[in-house]
Formats: structure tokens, C-alpha cells, sequence
């Protein structure tokens, strides 16, 4: 497994976003799947965050139009949701549960660790945007505790040695 | 017709009344910080709470239909006692407590709630540091409206606002929970036509108007029922005024017209009602201006009048019924002179009803409607002007807010040919063309009736005295017509005048003067803080 | 007993659907198709599913509520927002035998006569997203979904819909609400989403694992299902185990075992030769129990007997080491991130909760905080908000104040005076996660 980086389009590219001919086509084919346009709001936002990595003021008013709804309201709907990212990500977001079952096998000691090696808390970036780390609540995958996802993956039964071993590769790839 | 008992008290409501609405037609007060009764029902406060008889758990009176047979308890219910005490102190437990420097003091709910419900009777056990939004306490969230976030109880009355009756969509929570917050998009200005009526319906001090912050401790403000002179559809508003200042409109119910709304437009024009530019009446002499007694004023005009052999009055969208009414008696039927009113556009407006129709202005005067009906001429722009470029040997204008053009060098210099009689508010061009100046009141100063472009005639009543010598314009037409010798026409209240109407005109058949204010209609429970 | 729904674990190409017709896969709806749909729903209420999702409602009941005669589109939706701590079983299911998921949505979809169907999975799972997608195109390959379904008419099509992380959008209405696209508030009810769904219209909401038995029930019939576990509480069931055992991990079992059974015979007992000490029985959101308690039956009305609940049968483990006042702050840290902020006694509620449980962790405990915590509790539940996150978090906590009070009581005992100023709330590293993305 392969973990992708994220490369975020930076904001100045982000201030007004008009979709091509290839994100139109997908975004009329998520229209199909609904009998309202509202409803394509988190499909289409998911491919905003695919395609620049993450949702700039730019890119919630261009959904806002093709969706024919308030910018607010998108931005409302965008900041409910806790994976959309408001600013643009690291290249790799280590996502850490800290819920129940993790912090009992061990969370905590790989959040001292990633602070340790990478000198990264919680919602801190390194200098080189690397990597970011994320406290999240439950990742669904408890008989694996603990749990980090990095980006869309997921890595389980983590331990300081894995994590090193994981960040090296990680460093090595990008 | 479902008939139910509350608190013991037996009532029949309509089908499909909320407990809370139920309650009130009961002579019961259920508390509520969320319900509104023209927005959708969300049921988050939960403080509305009510206890059932048959149901095991207490029930939110806003999102419980009343049905036959229902037993419901409120003030009597010890649960409910419990429940909202526990809702209370949830609600506090973030909220500032800065009643003393909050502007909604005096017409806020929660506090109100706090000091009338509980009796003021209120411990909680919070230990912790409250819970703030820096950066969000002092916001000018746009033109009107300022915000402190950290009063906000999360009702989402607002956001719906903007969604249910602005349409502007223009707020919205940012993120969720206890973290939650009022914002615009990427928080530029909050731009919406009727963005004070986020902070009327906001029920605690975290959004607030800004033209009127801080000028005057709600509690001391009397209201007198009015109507909005914005524009023709006519809105009912309260004047909320003090010692003859008026500090603001707020919107009066109506669900025929403009429901629990006022657009900003109108809402702001409760400044102007202050200002009384002109406060004597006066006459033009070579040497200059003389101030003269109004008893001698009329004395001179009746002679200048009489001595007219031919008379023009400029009437005005602006005028009641009731003046038009006395105008078109005395100038156009008695002195066989020629009466016009003149009609424009003026912006477009709008406004939401109860049933959540859209009315559109049909201009921009609030009795163009009135002068319709009375049979006065209308003229635009170019029939104005083409009628004070006739000859006259003296021109009347009752008012030169009439019409736009009457503030034009164009205008000034049609009128000033003839000797010209205007009675005037506030400064205008055409004070230079003129030969008397008699100070008028304002809507705030003067009762009288007006027909809506609805078709509704409806009244508004005398909030302040009038500045100065100033005097209602019906009062002017009364006492300058007695001194032509007309004693019939002069009436010492125009309720005599709205009688003829009713006796003489088709279209006010049947309408009695005492129940046209309409302020009787105060479901909405918060007004019952002022006046 | 052997396995049903997760026979396929262990497998080659067990996702293939090759692999899943060699099993005699898509039978059940074959039959299902050949029947009508009441009889569909008539074998369904025989069976005496019952959700599977945390409430623990029948499942042929909750589809009974849809309105026949209703002329325009009905929904169905295949909840599989697998969030509350401690479950992770969809996610199994999913991942081994995708095409048993779409056979229970084709089944349930003809029951009520829906042509459109949604999976509406978590946002964090893309690759159970893409392995769902992967198993609709073959399905509809095969001729399974689609138009005129098997040359019966049927239409159907089945899409997968993605959240993007909120724990809330697992209860039923804000699911429906996030699925239109707005932010993921849970509705009043009534109306029931049965009568008004999502888009306005009649819709069922069910579990993955609700819909993982029913190709079971349509082949092996009403009677066989109802044969396993106990009465009113049938079928296989999928136990997440994790926390401090020796072997984490999804067991199926029949309703009725123990949690004795679950926890030292399948799941290997605890960890580094320790005691147990105290355990969720399904998931965070159940109250807890102790480990005097541990022979309670795992079934839903056994487990309302003991005062708590089966939920989603996610059964979390903490041994002798544990400190019942830091799981508590953990979960109140949880609920509070999770908290929709609707209604007063929830938003305010949990959030004060963590307040009170974060400073006590950090040994600034006052002695009135237990009683504090259980006045928030009771207040917070029973009705006093439009879903059941306040008694998803109430409860717990309550349970941890009660059961272990002697612990909140030395947490006390060890107390600071409380400093004036807000603590922080995630004192592990950095700044508070809540909204740090």
C-alpha cells in the first residue's frame, strides 16, 4: 500500500475557481444520481478536496453556483463536517484517533512520539508541510487500535516502531 | 376544533395550533427562545417543554399539535418546573450574564425568562470558564447589525430568517456544537434587505441593531402603532419613541401585510421623523422672512387665497386620507381650484406576508392608493411639471417630498412666477419660492389613515407632540378653511373626517375608526416588552 | 456455529462476485423477486431481525410503516456510518462480502418498493467506498441491479454516498439531512422517515449488518433465522471486541452469549495477565458495566435488563489499569466533538461535561463535580433533545459516576484549587483537536 500525498493548490491559485471541462463532466454526472442539486453538495465537495486538496472561500463559492445555492450555506455545510480541510493540508495528514478503544491501546504514547520525532501537536504542520497531525474521534477501527490514518488510509495495531518505520517511508516517497 | 385543557384552563383552538399558540389562547405563557410563530418550528431550545397526561416523557409544546381531549400542564407541572430550571441553567451556563451593558436588556427573552419564570431564583453549579469566541463579541456583522457571539443561545432563528423569509441564505452556523457560530460567507458583510430583522428576531443580545445601540434603554421606550411611510405596501411598525425623540420602527404584526418584518429601508426612516427643519410659520416680506402667530397666518392667507382667482395644489402621496380628503373639500370643491397628487416609482420594494407571498411596491408612496380612490388626479413627472408651468395666481404645496421633481432648480423656478404657499417639514428648494412657510408635523406627530396598495386601509396614531409650532397638516387644512369661512370643514380630530369618508366614499364603507389601528393583534410575545 | 455473516472472511477473491454466486449468492433475492413484496416483509417480521444499527428495532416492522399506496419515490438507505466507538464491524462485512450488502439492499428495496437506493458510508472509509462501488459494477453487470432487474421489471440503482466526518450522521434523520446536503441536524419526529424521508419521501434507513442477514433469511427461510439466539432477540450478530484483550477483533455469535463468553473465551481474555475491570457492552454509548457484571447476556432485552444496552454490539474492554475518570473525559471529549449543537441540553451539556471531566483528569477536581455530572446527565436525556445523543452521552457517564465513584472521589481528594482561566482540552500535545482541521 501507497499512500498518497495531497498536494494542495495554494490560496492565491484558489481565490476564483471556475471548473473545467473534466470536473463539469463529473459534476453532472453526481447531478443524476439525485432528484435535487442540493444533495450532490457533499459528492461534488469531495471532488473540490480531491482536485485541489483541500475547500478555499474560492472553491465553496464555485460549488455554490453549480449547486444554485448561498455561499453561507455551503460554507455551513462545509465547516460541519470535520474532514473537509478549510486550510491547505501537509502532504500527509497523520489522523490520530483518540477515542476509547485507541487511547486505551496507546494513543497517547504515539501523540508524544509523532511530537518527539516530528516536533508536531496536535493541528501543527511541520516547517517543510510535510506532514500534520490530526486528533480525530473514532475511526470505526477498534480491533486495530491504535488507529492512524494517513490521508485516505488506514494504518492499525500502530506502535512507535511502526509509526517510525511508516515516516520514513513516508519522507522518502513525497 | 380540537378542545384540550391547559393548566386547567379549557380551550378550543383551531386545528393544527401548536401547544405553545394553544397555550396562549388559554391565557397560559409557555416560554420559548427558538419557536417564532411566522419560521418553521425546530424545537431546540427546549424550553418550551410541557408535561402530557398518558405520555411518560415531558413533550416540546412548539412541535406538539394540540388534539381533543389533550390534558396539558405547564406552570403546574413540577417536571416542568424541573426541566426548564435544567434548560435555564444549560443556557447560562456559556451566556455572558452581561445584562447590565447589553443593549437587549429590557426585551430579551432569557432574561425575562430568568427574572419573570424562575423569579430570579437561580443557582447553577458551573465551575468553569465560560466558553468565548474572541474576535466575535464586538462584530459589525454588517451595515445594521452587530454581533457578540458570545451571547448567542444557538436558537437559529436568524439563519432561518435569511432562509425561510429574506431568502438571502445569507447566514449560517460555522462548525458545530458547542463551537458553533452566527457567520456569513468567508464572514464578509452581512448583506441582506432585511438584515435588522435578524437582529428583532434574535431573542438575546448577540445580534443587535446598530443604529439603535445603545441610545436608549429598551424599557423606557413607549410605542404607538403606525405604518411604515416607505413605501405603498404599507407595514405595520411600531414608533418607539421618548420624551418626542423617536428612536426607532419596529415591526408590528400583521400577517396580511409584512407578518413580523420591516426591510431596512423603511425601518431606518424613523430618523428622519426627527428632524423638524421648519418650526414657525412664516411670510415673505421684501425685507425678508416674518414669523407670524398662526392665528393671524391663517387671517392673511384666507385673504391671499380669496384674492387667488385662479388656485393649484400640489396634494401628496404622503397625505392620509383624511387630509386629502379635506384638501380636495376645500381647494378643488370649494374654491374650484385645480388638485393634483403626484405618483413615482421610487425603488422597487418588497416585503413577505404570514403566508409567505411576496408584495411588491406599487410605488413609492404609502396612499397613492388613497388619493386613487378619493378621484384626485395623479400626475407623473411630466404632468407635474406641465401643471406648474400653467399659469396660476397661486400655487399650494401641501408637501415637497411629494414628488422627486419638486426638488429641482426646474421646479423652484416654475414655482416662484406666483406667490406660492408651502407647508414643509424639513428644509427644501422650494422654501425658496415661497411666499408662506407653514410648519408641518410628522407621521410620528400626526393620526390620519392610509389605503395600502394591498387595498387595506389602515390608521396610525399620534406617537409624539409635534416641535415647535409645527401642526398636523389636516389641522392646517381645518383652521385655514374655517378662516375662508368654511366652519363645516373645520375638524378638531380626523376621525369627523374619516366619518364622511365612511358616509360618502364607496371604497371606506363600514370601516370604524377605533378598530383600524390594529394593535390589537400582539401574538407575537415580543412585544409585549415595550410600551 | 458456523458463519454466516462473515463467512466469506478468509477467502480468496472473496469480494468477486464469482466467488459469492459460488456460494449461492444473489439466490435471495431471486427469491425474493419471485414473491410478493408484503411476502417479503411478512418473512422479514417472522424472522424477528432487529436492527442491527444500536437500537435494536424490528427490522420487518420498520419497513411495515412505509405507506403502500404512496404514489411517488420511495428510498432506501444502507447506513453504513459505522461511528460509534468500539464498532467496526460494516467495515468487516464490507470488506470481505460487498455483494451479501447490495443483495440486502436489493431484497429490502423490493420489500418496499424503492428504485433507488443510497449507501451513505462514513467519509474516513475510501477504500470501503471504492470497494462498494467496485461490487456495484459487477452486480449490475450481472444484471442484478439495474433496469428491469432479471426480466422481472424491477428497476433498481444503487449509489454509494460518502459523509465527511460527523458521528451524528449514523442517527437516522441527520443522516437523511446530510444525504440532501445540508449540515447533518437530526430532524423531529414525527414524522418518521418511513412516512417522510429523505427528498420528502418514504424512506427506510438500515444497518449494513441489518441487511447483511437478509439474503441469509430469504434463502434459509423466516423460521431458521428466528432458530438462532433467543426469543425476540434472533440471528447471528457480529461482537466487536477491542480495548485490553488479548485478541481484538469481530466475532459472530448468536444472540444469548455471555459477555464472559465473548470476552475470555473468543476474544482470549485479558491482555498481559490482567483483571478485568469494567466493559461497554455496545458501544461507548451503553452504559458501563463492571466486571461483576460480566455474565450478563448479550442480547437486547438481557442487556436493558442490566440496565444498559446491546446497541451495536461493540463490546470495549478496560482492565485493572484503567482510570474510569479519564474514560470518561475521553468520551465526553468525543460526544462533545460530535455534539450537532441543536439543542441546548446536548450542545451545552456535553461540552460542560468535558469541562468538568478534563479539569478533574488534570487534578483540578471539585467536590461537587460527581453530583454536577450526574445533574448534566439526567437533564440531558430522557427526552430532552430531539435525538439520542444527549442520552448517548448522559448515559455513560452517568454510569461511570455511579459505578465508579469511589475513583471520582480520589481524583477529588488529590485536588488543586481550579485555576481561573479555561484549561485546555486535549493535554496530550498541541492545541485542542476539536476543529483543528
Amino acid at each position: 500500500m501507497k499512500t498518497q500525498a495531497i498536494h494542495a493548490v495554494p490560496p492565491e491559485q484558489l481565490q476564483k475557481v471556475t471548473f473545467d471541462e473534466a470536473m463539469e463532466k463529473r459534476i453532472a454526472e453526481i447531478f443524476e444520481r439525485y432528484p435535487t442539486k442540493r444533495a450532490a453538495m457533499l459528492p461534488v465537495l469531495w471532488l473540490c478536496q480531491e482536485r485541489y486538496g483541500w475547500i478555499s472561500p474560492g472553491v465553496i463559492a464555485a460549488v455554490a453556483e453549480r449547486l444554485e445555492e448561498s455561499p453561507a450555506f455551503v460554507e455551513g455545510v462545509v465547516s460541519f463536517y470535520t474532514m473537509f480541510h478549510r486550510q491547505p493540508p501537509a502532504k500527509y495528514v497523520l489522523q490520530l484517533c483518540v477515542t476509547l478503544s485507541c487511547e486505551l491501546c496507546g494513543a497517547k504514547t504515539l501523540a508524544h512520539h509523532i511530537k518527539e520525532r516530528l516536533g508536531i501537536g496536535f493541528g501543527e504542520k511541520t516547517p517543510d508541510g510535510t506532514f500534520q497531525l490530526l486528533g480525530v474521534e473514532c475511526l470505526g477501527a477498534c480491533g486495530g487500535a491504535p488507529v492512524i490514518q494517513v490521508n485516505e488510509d488506514y494504518y492499525e495495531n500502530m506502535t512507535p516502531e511502526k509509526l517510525d518505520q511508516l515516516l520514513s517511508e513516508l519522507a522518502r516517497e513525497q | 376544533m380540537p378542545k384540550l385543557t391547559i393548566d386547567g384552563r379549557e380551550v378550543e383552538v383551531p386545528q393544527g395550533t401548536n401547544l405553545i399558540e394553544a397555550a396562549r389562547l388559554a391565557g397560559v405563557e409557555v416560554p420559548y427562545f427558538c419557536y417564532h410563530p411566522y419560521l418553521t418550528v425546530v424545537g431546540q431550545c427546549r424550553i418550551c417543554m410541557v408535561e402530557i397526561e398518558g405520555q411518560p416523557r415531558l413533550a416540546i409544546a412548539c412541535a406538539t399539535a394540540a388534539a381533543d381531549g389533550m390534558v396539558v400542564k405547564s406552570a403546574t407541572s413540577q417536571r416542568v418546573k424541573e426541566a426548564r430550571e435544567a434548560v435555564m441553567e444549560f443556557l447560562l451556563a456559556n451566556h455572558p450574564l452581561d445584562c447590565p451593558v447589553c443593549d437587549q436588556a429590557g426585551e430579551c427573552l432569557l432574561q425575562d425568562h430568568a427574572m419573570s419564570e424562575q423569579g430570579g431564583n437561580f443557582a447553577s453549579g458551573m465551575l468553569e470558564t465560560r466558553r468565548t469566541f474572541p474576535g466575535l463579541e464586538r462584530r459589525l456583522l454588517g451595515p445594521h447589525v452587530i454581533q457578540n457571539q458570545n451571547r448567542c443561545i444557538h436558537c437559529s432563528r436568524c439563519i432561518r430568517f435569511t432562509q425561510e423569509i429574506s431568502e438571502t441564505w445569507a447566514l449560517t452556523y460555522k462548525n458545530r456544537g458547542n463551537n458553533a457560530y452566527i457567520d456569513t460567507f468567508d464572514g464578509r458583510p452581512f448583506d441582506d434587505p432585511f438584515s435588522a430583522c435578524a437582529a428583532d428576531v434574535c431573542p438575546v443580545g448577540a445580534l443587535t441593531v446598530r443604529e439603535f445601540r445603545f441610545r436608549k434603554r429598551a424599557w423606557k421606550l413607549s410605542s404607538t402603532p403606525s405604518v411604515c411611510p416607505g413605501c405603498s405596501i404599507g407595514c405595520n411598525i411600531w414608533i418607539d419613541h421618548h420624551e418626542r425623540i423617536v428612536y426607532r420602527f419596529t415591526p408590528r404584526e400583521n400577517p396580511e401585510i409584512n407578518a413580523t418584518w420591516l426591510c431596512d429601508y423603511g425601518r431606518f426612516l424613523s430618523e428622519s421623523l426627527n428632524q423638524q427643519d421648519v418650526v414657525h410659520p412664516k411670510r415673505r416680506l421684501k425685507e425678508g422672512w416674518q414669523k407670524l402667530p398662526w392665528a393671524e397666518v391663517f387671517r392673511a392667507l384666507a385673504l391671499d387665497v380669496k384674492a387667488a382667482k385662479t388656485l393649484r395644489v400640489v396634494a401628496s402621496g404622503y397625505m392620509s386620507n383624511e387630509e386629502l380628503y379635506l384638501a380636495r373639500e376645500l381647494f378643488a370643491r370649494r374654491l374650484q381650484g385645480e388638485l393634483v397628487v403626484p405618483v413615482f416609482m421610487g425603488e422597487p420594494r418588497k416585503m413577505k406576508n404570514g403566508r409567505r407571498q411576496w408584495l411588491y411596491s406599487q410605488s413609492a408612496l404609502p396612499n397613492l392608493e388613497g388619493a386613487k380612490r378619493l378621484g384626485i388626479r395623479t400626475v407623473d413627472e411630466e404632468g407635474l411639471a406641465r401643471f406648474l408651468y400653467g399659469a396660476a395666481d397661486l400655487t399650494v404645496v401641501l408637501d415637497p417630498q411629494a414628488h422627486p421633481f419638486l426638488a429641482t432648480p426646474e421646479a423652484v423656478q416654475l414655482v416662484k412666477v406666483s406667490p406660492t404657499v408651502v407647508a414643509a417639514r424639513v428644509d427644501a428648494p422650494l422654501l425658496e419660492a415661497a411666499t408662506w412657510v407653514l410648519p408641518a408635523a410628522s407621521l410620528a406627530a400626526n393620526e390620519g389613515t392610509w389605503v395600502s396598495s394591498t387595498g387595506k386601509v389602515q390608521r396610525f396614531a399620534v406617537a409624539v407632540a409635534p416641535p415647535g409650532e409645527a401642526r398636523p397638516l389636516w389641522q392646517i387644512l381645518a383652521l385655514l378653511a374655517r378662516a375662508l369661512g368654511f366652519a363645516d370643514l373645520a375638524v378638531t380630530t380626523p376621525s369627523q373626517v374619516f366619518q364622511w369618508l365612511v358616509e360618502s366614499e364607496q371604497s371606506f364603507a363600514g370601516l370604524d375608526w377605533n378598530t383600524l389601528l390594529g394593535a390589537e393583534q400582539t401574538s407575537y410575545r415580543e412585544r409585549q416588552h415595550v410600551g | 456455529m458456523e458463519s454466516v455473516l462473515l463467512r466469506a472472511r478468509g477467502v480468496a477473491n472473496s469480494r468477486d462476485i464469482t466467488t459469492y454466486l459460488q456460494a449461492g449468492g444473489w439466490e435471495g433475492f431471486k427469491k425474493a423477486l419471485s414473491m410478493p413484496p408484503e411476502a417479503v416483509t411478512q418473512e422479514v417480521i417472522d424472522s424477528e431481525l432487529r436492527g442491527r444499527g444500536g437500537a435494536g428495532f424490528p427490522t420487518g416492522r420498520k419497513w411495515s410503516f412505509v405507506p403502500k399506496d404512496h404514489p411517488g419515490p420511495k428510498y432506501l438507505i444502507c447506513n453504513a456510518d459505522e461511528s460509534e466507538p468500539g464498532t467496526f464491524k460494516d467495515r468487516e462485512i464490507i470488506e470481505y462480502d460487498p455483494q451479501m450488502v447490495l443483495e440486502g439492499i436489493a431484497i429490502a428495496s423490493y420489500a418496499i418498493g424503492a428504485h433507488t437506493a443510497y449507501i451513505y458510508i462514513r467519509g474516513e472509509f475510501f477504500r470501503w467506498a471504492k470497494i462498494l462501488e467496485e461490487a456495484i459494477a459487477q452486480a449490475r453487470a450481472h444484471g442484478f441491479l439495474g433496469k428491469d432487474i432479471l426480466n422481472t421489471g424491477y428497476d433498481l440503482d444503487v449509489w454509494v454516498h460518502r459523509g465527511a466526518g460527523a458521528y451524528i450522521c449514523g442517527e437516522e434523520t441527520a443522516l437523511i439531512e446530510s444525504l440532501e446536503g445540508k449540515r447533518g441536524f437530526p430532524r423531529l419526529k414525527p414524522p418518521f422517515p418511513a412516512v417522510v424521508g429523505v427528498f420528502g419521501k418514504p424512506t427506510v434507513v438500515n444497518n449494513v449488518e441489518t441487511l447483511a442477514c437478509l439474503p441469509h433469511i430469504m434463502t434459509r427461510g423466516a423460521r431458521w433465522f428466528a432458530s438462532i439466539g433467543r426469543p425476540r432477540n434472533t440471528g447471528p450478530k457480529l461482537f466487536c471486541v477491542s480495548g485490553h484483550v488479548n485478541r481484538p477483533g469481530v466475532y459472530e455469535l448468536p444472540l444469548g452469549v455471555t459477555f464472559r463468553e465473548i470476552i475470555f473465551e473468543h476474544a482470549g481474555g485479558i491482555r498481559n495477565g490482567r483483571k478485568l475491570k469494567a466493559f461497554f457492552p455496545g458501544g461507548s454509548s451503553a452504559p458501563v458495566l463492571t466486571a461483576d457484571e460480566v455474565d450478563v447476556v448479550a442480547d437486547f432485552d438481557s442487556c436493558a435488563a442490566a440496565g444498559t444496552m446491546l446497541g451495536s454490539g461493540a463490546v470495549i474492554v478496560m482492565d485493572d489499569t484503567v482510570d474510569m475518570v479519564e474514560v470518561g473525559r475521553n468520551l465526553a471529549h468525543f460526544y462533545a466533538h460530535e455534539s450537532c449543537g441543536q439543542c441546548t441540553p446536548c450542545r451545552e451539556g456535553s461540552d460542560w461535561c468535558l469541562d468538568i471531566l478534563n479539569r478533574l483528569v488534570q487534578g483540578y477536581g471539585h467536590p461537587s463535580d460527581p453530583d454536577q455530572l450526574l445533574r448534566i446527565c439526567r437533564f440531558a436525556s430522557q427526552g430532552m433533545t430531539i435525538c439520542p445523543l444527549g442520552d448517548a452521552f448522559s448515559l455513560p457517564i452517568s454510569s461511570l459516576v455511579s459505578k465508579f465513584r469511589n475513583e471520582f472521589a480520589a481524583a477529588i481528594a488529590r485536588a488543586k484549587p481550579i485555576p481561573p482561566k479555561k484549561l485546555p482540552v486535549m493535554p496530550w500535545v498541541g492545541k485542542d483537536v476539536r476543529f483543528g482541521g
